[in-house]
């Protein structure tokens, strides 16, 4: 019988005490698991949107990272609108209706505009044109892909693209009616949009969008801009009059009957974006020169930006980096603080079970030390059994962490738009887990082993 | 020709007391047993009788003489080699028995086997309990043995690792009066087969006077002499 027998056949000898150590330890080592990796896919979930194939975002003048957080996360409120004027002056002369470029055109290669304020069944709708799925990317490079049907047309007014969450949790395809609703989940439900495609998986937050043709979104009641019959502003928001409402939707029915092909956009004057998502294009040096790069026009793009009376721009990355400094990394480390002290607290039960134990464990060191056993035997046992108890109840922790994250994944995925599954790792830390955990097991168990390792023999022979 | 296995010489071993003042426990110039040698060793309460198996065995290392175990003197060996030279030369049995509560019986022999120099051998550990009746009884936890059955675990566990002598400590003295002969039969037959010598501790005259070889500590335990607790 090897040592490692005999340290089994001892822990099955104290079967309900070494399962209540072991499930004390498995249910420390499942929360930490679970923390871990939870943690790390809200690390992933902020990192994936820094790769959105757009380096700058504009918009109202406010918090940049509530721009950030609200444009590229899908959370947090819009801050303001800025004008249609202002987000033409991104485009070149070939997209305005003026033929002019406009003052930012030079500095910009894309520029998609976004309209936030509506939700479907609990998701974000976000106006925009085709151009978000045609010319902007995940990541640096890889274009979006339709897992079924294809994206809309700027001239199918009605037509709407969704992330891959959203179809999947709300089992819509493509040639499906779906209608938002006004400012909230219980707000005003605007006319229906027919689903035109369904994106694949991205990992980003996209997977939770509701994407609808901007031109569709503007004909929504509430969504233009008030003025008055001179085209000037008229005051406070959504004071537009009945009879410029009623007008509106005719058109929109007008357009929704004839294909969605038709005269029938908002006038550009009531028009308002929420947000610009611009890629910064390299300008071309004068002779001899070379080419400006676009991250260096975007820092001049930001810094004109945000001089100016219009809008501010906010750099996705950079507040990404901010928020990761200030909010994740130091959640993440109390999340690694707390976790490490359920462990050692876990690692503590061990030590109490064997102290626990001390005066049965006595008298079998005795009996085994009168056998011929060396004191090295003892403490090696001893040692082995609080191994075993750690690996045990450490892996049936490390599967029931990874059970847990399986049972919230949904969940996860839904809020966080990453895929998470039972499968989901934190490699790093998860690796370090168990062995740590017995390298703590090991040092909680030394005081018993020890204690083992002296015990007097003929004293508890002869008792 | 009969050879030495048990040899001691003008051993000494004392106590300090918590005053501080040394109580002597064993003062024996010699006592020797031979090889297959069957004696009993009996003694008065007191007389040093537990202190001397203990140094017999190792567990005690004595103040001073020599304690020689099959020719190597242990009382020179560090606590690791006289823990070795107890597990590879001498069988040990208890007074209660002392199985492994948590082991069947088969193991409690296969455990004494871990420390001896040899290889646990679960063969000869089935062979064991078999030539001491309990072949049906391999599985079973001292718990589920009756007290007769855990006392012939206990002799086949003393002779697991092929020891040269079987220390028995009052090994009749825990168990009824109608299992005692059967306790010492066993033990005088399995060593007589297995070529062991036994050395039975004992206070009981009439287990004593089984044996070829009867001796009282006091008689050459000087430190017992005298004493009348």
């Amino acid at each position: 019988m090897t040592l490692l027998g005999i340290a089994w056949r001892n822990i099955r000898q104290r079967l309900l005490t070494s399962l209540l150590t072991a499930l004390s330890l498995a249910l420390g080592v499942a929360l930490v698991v679970a923390t871990l990796v939870t943690g790390g896919i809200v690390k992933q979930a902020f990192e994936s949107g820094s790769g959105l194939g757009y380096n700058m975002i504009v918009g109202a003048k406010g918090s940049p990272l509530q721009l950030v957080l609200n444009s590229v996360y899908l959370i947090s409120k819009p801050i303001e609108n800025v004008s249609w004027d202002f987000y033409q002056q991104f485009l070149p002369a070939t997209e305005r209706p003026d033929g002019v470029d406009g003052t930012f055109a030079a500095s910009t290669k894309t520029a998609v505009p976004i309209c936030m304020g509506d939700y479907f069944r609990g998701f974000r709708v976000i106006g925009t044109n085709a151009a978000y799925f045609d010319r902007l990317s995940i990541g640096d490079s890889r274009p979006f892909a339709f897992s079924a049907g294809r994206n809309f047309r700027d001239d199918e007014f009605f037509g709407g693209v969704l992330g891959a969450t959203v179809a999947a949790n709300l089992g819509l395809k493509a040639g499906d009616p779906f209608a938002p609703t006004h400012g909230a989940d219980d707000g005003k439900v605007h006319d229906p949009f027919t689903v035109t495609g369904i994106l694949a998986r991205t990992d980003t937050p996209v997977d939770r969008g509701v994407f609808v043709n901007m031109e569709g979104f503007f004909l929504q009641e509430g969504h233009a801009k008030p003025v008055d019959e001179e085209g000037e502003e008229s005051g406070a928001r959504g004071e537009e009059s009945e009879a410029r409402t009623a007008e509106r939707e005719k058109d929109a029915d007008g357009a929704r009957e004839h294909g969605n092909q038709g005269p029938a956009p908002l006038p550009f004057a009531q028009r308002e974006v929420t947000a610009i998502l611009v890629e910064t294009a390299a300008i071309p040096g004068l002779p001899g020169m070379p080419d400006l790069p676009a991250e260096l026009t975007a820092m001049g793009l930001r810094t004109t930006i945000n001089e100016g009376r219009d809008g501010q721009a906010a750099e996705p990355i950079r507040e990404i980096r901010l928020l990761l400094d200030l909010f994740v990394r130091p959640l993440e480390l109390l999340l690694l603080l707390v976790t490490t002290l359920v462990v050692i607290v876990s690692a503590i039960g061990i030590l109490v079970s064997m102290v626990g134990s001390s005066l049965e464990r006595s008298r079998d060191v005795a009996i085994m030390r009168a056998l011929g056993a060396r004191r090295s035997h003892v403490l090696a046992i001893v040692l082995i059994e609080a191994v075993l108890l750690a690996v045990g109840g450490g892996l049936a922790g490390w599967m029931l962490g990874h059970l847990l994250v399986g049972a919230i994944a949904p969940l996860i995925t839904t809020n966080a738009g990453v895929s998470a599954s039972v499968l989901s790792a934190a490699p790093g830390a998860e690796l370090l887990l168990v062995p740590f955990l017995v390298v703590l097991a090991i040092l909680a168990a030394l005081l018993p082993a020890l204690a083992a390792y002296r015990t007097d023999v003929s004293k508890w022979l002869q008792s | 020709m009969s050879t030495s296995v048990l040899e001691l010489t003008n051993v000494r071993k004392s106590f300090a007391m918590p005053g501080g003042e040394r109580v002597t426990i064993l003062d024996i110039d010699a006592f020797h047993m031979d090889a297959n040698e069957h004696c009993a060793l009996e003694g008065r309460s007191g007389s040093g009788k537990s202190t001397l198996l203990n140094v017999i065995s190792g567990i005690m290392r004595p103040d001073a003489g020599r304690v020689i175990i099959d020719g190597i003197d242990i009382a020179r060996l560090d606590e690791a080699r006289r823990d070795r030279v107890r597990a590879d030369k001498l069988g040990l049995v208890f007074q209660q028995f002392n199985l492994l509560p948590g082991f069947t019986a088969l193991e409690n022999v296969l455990v004494a086997m871990s420390f001896g120099s040899g290889r646990p051998d679960r063969h000869r550990a089935v062979r064991l309990l078999d030539a001491v009746g309990l072949r049906h009884r391999l599985d079973h936890k001292p718990a589920e043995l009756s007290v007769g059955q855990q006392q012939r675990v206990a002799v086949a566990r003393a002779l697991a690792n092929r020891p040269r002598a079987v220390l028995a400590d009052e090994p009749t003295a825990s168990i009824d009066p109608a299992h005692q002969q059967q306790v010492i039969d066993l033990l005088r037959t399995t060593c007589t087969e297995q070529g062991v010598a036994l050395l039975v501790v004992t206070h009981a005259a009439d287990v004593a006077e089984q044996f070829p070889r009867r001796v009282r500590l006091e008689d050459f335990n000087r430190a017992a002499q005298g004493h009348h607790p």
